[in-house]
């Protein structure tokens, strides 16, 4: 029973978790968006958790649980933390408007099936059919960084980019190794603590945390 | 056992640096530790050199002669750039900023455990951590001096670089699928997927070596993602300038050139090729723009760079014997050259307090050691002999007048022709005019500077003359990347 089930749920969490990350898109308030990254990251862990129980995989459990514990409680609470202490800024001025946005991404979407049907089509894994899916993911991810003026949301869209990359290694080949999975989640948490840092910088030396500020380095 | 020491000496000294309190011990443990890292560097190189493979933790850690090659070159320009960091930085802040000093020699040596365990792993996804982990020590060393513009170049390599090789993990996810049905768990390591490699699905290796390019190459500084490149190098303060730009730069490309054996394998000879000359061209090209007339000198040095990872990567585009033989010595003599140069913009900046070439004047009569030194190592890395990067930049080109097409050269080399008349012209009006009033005469930290005797003299050695022993550690280091002398 489970056999059938697993790659239906797998397509269908998936689908979870790309839909978060459109829903960032469109949405306006950062603490809002910080809940959006934290929604995602509960839908991988349980992604993770399903492959972990299909696969009967005890390391696979033990990052399910990583995950939880890292991207859905401690890095939220530190962006929550950076939303308080910078003083929320509604408007997340994003250059494009949201019907805008949104036609690029359906583009993106396209493209990603477009890049991945080879690799899923030659995957063997049942969980193949949703690679397409989280590399769209990916994309997106790119997208937010680069349609968004406010540094906080950047570092959303990074982590929702990687939030994709884990995604798309847990569905092509269940998962990295154990060690290295670990040695990357510890790159995401410093990596997030360090832009944490940067943003009060930016934030005392630029009286705002609008990227467009950042334009000094020329030539 | 001694890669294990390896990279146990910078991780210790980090802790020891963040332990201790007087600024004296911290000094005492950064000098031992960088003096230390290079005796340990040696022996490991040599005992690679002698035939051994050393590993260690069950295989993890491998070094190969590619990995000792980087491995001398890490720990040798490292102790160099930590010998000039002493001084710098008693020359940039007193005691009156205990923080800053203690994070600049702490991050140092945690900046230089993470390249060296980028280059002694074998497995993949470990040396992407530690490659990411290069980024991460190094974004506060950027900001050290907390102005807006350091502020604003450390975000954006930390940003860039972040998500730049974010992309190069799908490449090895993708590699690692590709070599899973083949070698199970173990395909995560560069020596089984190697083993692997001929059965690989080609479709799958081809688009992960797309990946793997963007990705490291972002890291190596390739245009177009070498966008936050001359914002870092030329923001940081000199010692880490002078590792970032000559010796961080070479773990991506070392990155790339682990991926490109196996990808010349899986998918044939012809695949990498026009890749990594068309970025390693286009490269090339946008560098050159920026140097026609170049307003900042740390600037200047960090297109520079840019430049000469792109002819790197022509080197090894253009393959064969003798294209990647000149690529791994462009390698060597573009380190050796482009830290000896950071470190002595380190000391016009301490002199001038200004990075725009304009302001400096006469730098001739105020700085006659630095001056000197400075112009001789500017016509090495523009490509003049008797200096080594002389002789790689002949063996590239003369690999891609062989294997063709002939007009890649020819730009090619106009291309350096311009880099060469722009630069040399920046330089020259630093040279000379009537130094501002307020400028003392004299050099700054002249022994700090002893220590770049050696970059020059292995210059000259690698352009007049090899030496048996550096052919010897040459060709293992090509052996490992598949080629030889046909």
């Amino acid at each position: 029973m489970f056999t059938v089930l697993f790659p239906r749920l797998v397509t269908l969490l998936s689908f979870a978790a790309l839909g978060t990350a459109l829903l960032l898109i469109v949405r306006r308030e950062l603490a809002g968006q910080v809940r959006l990254f934290a929604a995602q990251s509960l839908t991988l862990a349980i992604l993770a958790a399903v492959v972990a129980a299909f696969t009967s995989s005890i390391e696979l459990t033990i990052v399910a649980l990583a995950l939880l514990l890292l991207k859905v409680f401690i890095i939220p609470y530190a962006l929550n933390r950076a939303v308080k202490k910078i003083g929320l800024q509604p408007a997340a001025l994003p250059y494009l408007g949201t019907p805008a946005t949104l036609v690029v991404c359906g583009g993106l979407v396209v493209i990603a099936f477009a890049v991945m049907a080879p690799v899923a089509a030659s995957n063997p894994l049942p969980t193949a059919e949703a690679i397409p899916i989280a590399f769209a993911g990916v994309l997106i991810g790119f997208f937010v960084m680069v349609n968004r003026r406010r540094a906080l949301t950047q570092i959303l869209g990074f982590l929702m980019l990687e939030n994709s990359i884990f995604q798309f290694a847990l569905l092509a080949t269940y998962g990295v190794p154990f060690l290295v999975e670990m040695g990357v989640f510890l790159d995401v948490l410093v990596a997030v603590l360090i832009m944490e840092v940067f943003l009060y910088r930016i934030k005392e030396n630029f009286d705002s945390i609008e990227v467009d500020r950042l334009e000094r380095l020329k030539g | 056992m001694m890669l294990g020491v390896l990279l146990l000496i910078p991780l210790i000294a980090t802790i020891l640096i963040a332990l201790v309190r007087p600024r004296a011990w911290i000094e005492l443990i950064h000098a031992l530790a960088a003096l230390g890292g290079l005796a340990v560097g040696l022996i490991v190189a040599a005992r690679v050199w002698r035939g051994d493979v050393p590993a260690a933790i069950g295989g993890l850690l491998r070094a190969d002669g590619l990995s000792a090659l980087m491995v001398v070159v890490i720990t040798l320009l490292g102790a160099i750039a930590a010998l000039y960091g002493i001084g710098y930085i008693r020359a940039e802040y007193d005691d009156t900023h205990p923080a800053r000093t203690r994070s600049f020699f702490g991050l140092f040596h945690l900046f230089i455990f993470t390249m060296l365990l980028a280059v002694t792993t074998d497995n993949l996804g470990i040396m992407w951590v530690a490659i990411e982990g290069t980024t991460l020590a190094t974004a506060f060393l950027v900001n050290l001096h907390n102005t807006s513009r350091s502020l604003e170049a450390a975000y954006k390599y930390l940003i860039l670089s972040s998500v730049g090789i974010a992309l190069a993990f799908i490449g090895t996810v993708l590699l690692y699928y590709a070599g899973a049905s083949r070698a199970g768990e173990v395909a995560v390591n560069w020596t089984s997927l190697r083993a692997a490699a001929s059965s690989l699905n080609p479709q799958v290796v081809r688009l992960a070596f797309a990946f793997i390019l963007v990705g490291y190459g972002t890291k190596a500084g390739l245009a177009p993602m070498h966008t936050w490149l001359p914002d870092a190098h030329s923001e940081a303060p000199a010692p880490i300038s002078a590792l970032m730009s000559g010796v961080l730069l070479n773990v991506g490309l070392y990155a790339l050139m682990r991926f490109k054996v196996v990808a010349d394998i899986a998918v044939g000879p012809n695949f990498t090729g026009p890749w990594l000359i068309g970025i390693g061209l286009f490269s090339l090209a946008v560098a050159a723009t920026f140097l026609i007339a170049p307003r900042n000198y740390k600037r200047m040095l960090a297109y520079s760079s840019v430049e000469h990872v792109g002819v790197i990567c022509m080197g090894l585009g253009f393959g064969g014997y003798w294209g990647v033989l000149g690529a791994l010595l462009h390698v060597i003599n573009h380190a050796l050259s482009k830290s000896l140069l950071f470190i002595l913009s380190g000391n016009i900046l301490l002199k001038y307090q200004t990075t725009d070439i304009r302001r400096v004047r006469g730098l001739l009569q105020t700085s006659p050691l630095t001056a000197g030194a400075f112009l001789a190592g500017i016509l090495a890395l523009i490509g003049l002999p008797p200096f080594g990067p002389f002789m790689s930049e002949l063996l590239i080109f003369r690999a891609g007048l062989e294997s063709g097409p002939v007009w890649v050269v020819i730009l090619g080399v106009a291309l350096l022709v311009i880099v060469f008349a722009g630069m040399l012209g920046s330089v020259n009006q630093m040279l000379y005019g009537a130094p501002p009033e307020k400028v003392e005469y004299g050099d700054v930290l002249r022994w700090s500077l002893a220590p770049l005797a050696i970059n020059f003299v292995l210059l000259l050695v690698l352009g007049l003359a090899l030496p048996h022993a550096v052919t010897e550690a040459l060709e293992q280091a090509l052996k490992v990347l598949g080629v030889s002398r046909a």
